[in-house]
């Protein structure tokens, strides 16, 4: 029983973290990022090429992220601008469209240049245990990174200005625009570390298994729900949902049976929407 | 008085024109252009299946604004209901049709109720069914007894001449897409066409106008959901064979949702357009499945950043402008004679 659920908060941590990119851009003017799970998959592409050339990993999980940040300030310099100059519904809609696009075209290209393509970062070390459970040394540290990524954001957003700035925008675009804040930079800003986190994503589910090139679609779907359940638009949301979540994963593909666990963790994301459509942290 | 009733009554009659030309155009094809071959004609079935599941779509989200991405779920509740009903009693194929189609009816009509009694938006609606789609395919996973999994699903009782390479399957969905079409048009005209115009343009003042949004919402997601699970279960016996991959989200969903868009939301011909268009893109591009994947990804972009209401309105706003003096000299003409 501990272990399942100690299991199911490494995955949860997992799923906040994937969700974190997802909401952000969410947050800051109703775009849901179809193409999110792409860009994952376009980062640990790049990592595993830039590792076959036999650079060292951190450095090329840090050419990986930088990789992601700049396909997806890309996205914002080229689509983004067109659906911005939409409002309310039509805005999400054309956002939703021109993303799905994105996610044909990224994730298409990849599969045709590199059918094979997977990354699995080998984290040696001694399993560890954990209120005496043993944990692979890979999950602890996807764990880690998850954690510090949370905490590193929250940070971000309540104590810089450039943080309070983006809420801002979230809040009240034409109040921002009003007190001087220039929402499309601060967009394209948010872009890039969504973007970046993508390619941490990459990087932390790789830690323990392979990622292989077809994943997106599958990454796309979790974020969605993630972001759905903790509110769009919320960092704390996000992490809190991708825990509850990951320890309802577990302790039902344990005690149910895997098959049924998708259809619980849908089912889950269907009745917050139903009963919370904010979400479980959405204002 | 009798004069502007038998106006109506012409304007009306021209409004089912293009469903002619399109009946006739799709019963003389076989013969002028494919024949006998049985690639093409699986190709021009598929096409049609296809321009059926867009028109129930377009109903659905063109005129409602609901986005519905479980056309492929729909359909697989038609499909799987339909086989499953005819797999596990000896009734007919036309007692699984009916009751496939009723199913998908029902599921559609279900998830607008709670969408409209929760007044979801475009998004919300558009992930909620999603999730459906999503453990609707779960399902047909894991339910193996009934459903044979990924192995997919013989189809039995189905009669002789409707195999997915004859004719005979051809002419089955053309007449079931003019159908269609014609159930479509009929209700543009009647009330329901108001109300559809009315809460597209604008939600609040057509609520205001005293058109029952909800109750027009529903109505038109059941229609479009029947449509689209009849569609799924001629499917599931024409091509004699189903598996999850045949209604998959993929598979379905995208491309519906990509072609409709091209051909024009919200327009009688659009998807016809659409599926015929990416029909014949398909057959060009058979060497890869990624590209053609790519160049779909172009298409949905190059659409929504272009002509973004779809082929159909290009085509019609460039009509008016060549010939626009004198459809415009018409209507200030038409008040001052009566």
């Amino acid at each position: 029983m501990r272990a399942v659920i100690l299991d199911g908060m490494v995955l949860g941590l997992a799923f906040g973290l994937l969700g974190v990119g997802m909401t952000l851009v969410y947050g800051l003017g109703g775009v849901i990022n179809l193409a999110y799970g792409q860009i994952v998959v376009l980062a640990a592409i790049v990592i595993s090429l830039v590792m076959e050339d036999g650079v060292a990993t951190v450095l090329a999980a840090l050419v990986g992220v930088l990789a992601a940040a700049g396909v997806a300030v890309l996205l914002d310099l080229t689509l983004m601008r067109a659906v911005y100059r939409q409002h309310g519904e039509e805005r999400t809609l054309m956002g939703l469209l021109l993303t799905l696009g994105a996610a044909f075209v990224i994730g298409g290209l990849l599969i045709w240049r590199y059918p094979a393509g997977a990354l699995y970062i080998n984290v040696s070390g001694e399993p560890v245990s954990i209120l005496g459970v043993p944990m692979a040394a890979g999950s602890i540290w996807a764990s880690i990174v998850a954690l510090a990524v949370g905490f590193v954001l929250l940070l971000f957003f309540g104590a810089t200005t450039f943080g309070r700035a983006v809420r801002s925008v979230i809040q009240d675009e034409t109040g921002a625009r009003l007190v001087g804040v220039n929402p499309s930079f601060v967009r394209t800003v948010i872009f890039a570390l969504s973007g970046a986190l993508a390619g941490i994503v990459a990087i932390t589910q790789s830690m323990s298994g392979p990622l292989t090139v077809n994943a997106g679609f599958e990454l796309t779907t979790f974020a969605l729900i993630v972001t759905v359940v903790g509110g769009l638009g919320s960092v704390a949301g996000a992490f809190l949902a991708g825990v509850l979540l990951g320890i309802v994963n577990s302790l039902s593909a344990h005690y149910i049976g895997q098959y049924i666990t998708t259809i619980i963790l849908l089912g889950a994301a269907a009745i917050t929407i139903l009963i919370r459509p904010r979400g479980l942290l959405g204002r | 008085m009798a004069n502007t009733e038998s106006l109506r009554l012409g304007r009306i009659g021209w409004g089912f024109l293009p469903i002619v030309v399109t009946a006739a155009i799709l019963a003389v094809l076989p013969s002028v252009w494919f024949g006998d071959s049985p690639y093409t004609t699986s190709l021009a079935v598929q096409a049609l299946v296809f321009a059926s599941y867009g028109v129930g779509f377009n109903l659905i989200f063109g005129s409602t604004n609901q986005l519905f991405l479980c056309v492929g779920a729909l359909a697989g509740v038609g499909g799987y209901g339909a086989a499953i009903l005819t797999d596990q009693t000896s009734l007919p194929m036309a007692a699984g049709v009916i009751v496939g189609t009723a199913s998908a009816a029902i599921v559609g009509g279900l998830l607008s109720w709670v969408s409209v009694r929760r007044s979801l938006g475009i998004i919300f609606t558009g992930i909620v069914t999603l999730v459906f789609s999503l453990a609707f395919a779960n399902l047909l996973l894991g339910q193996r007894e009934l459903t044979g999994s990924e192995t997919g699903l013989i189809v039995t009782g189905v009669p002789s001449d409707l195999g997915d390479d004859r004719v005979g399957g051809y002419y089955l969905f053309a007449g079931l897409l003019v159908a269609f079409l014609i159930v479509f048009r009929t209700l543009q005209h009647s009330h329901f066409g108001w109300a559809f115009r009315g809460l597209r343009d604008n939600e609040v003042a057509a609520e205001l106008a005293g058109v029952n949004v909800s109750r027009y919402r529903i109505y038109a997601a059941t229609i479009g959901s029947a449509m689209i699970g009849l569609t799924g279960a001629l499917l599931a016996y024409s091509a004699g064979f189903i598996s999850p991959t045949t209604y998959s989200f993929d598979r379905v969903d995208v491309r519906v949702l990509v072609f409709v868009a091209f051909g024009g939301l919200g327009t009688l011909l659009g998807p016809v357009i659409g599926a015929g268009v990416f029909a014949v893109l398909d057959e060009q591009l058979t060497a890869s499945l990624e590209l053609r994947e790519v160049l779909y990804g172009v298409f949905v972009i190059a659409i929504f950043l272009g002509f973004r209401r779809g082929v159909v309105h290009a085509v019609v706003a460039l009509f008016d402008r060549l010939v626009g003096s004198r459809r415009r000299a018409q209507p200030d003409l038409q008040p001052s004679r009566e």
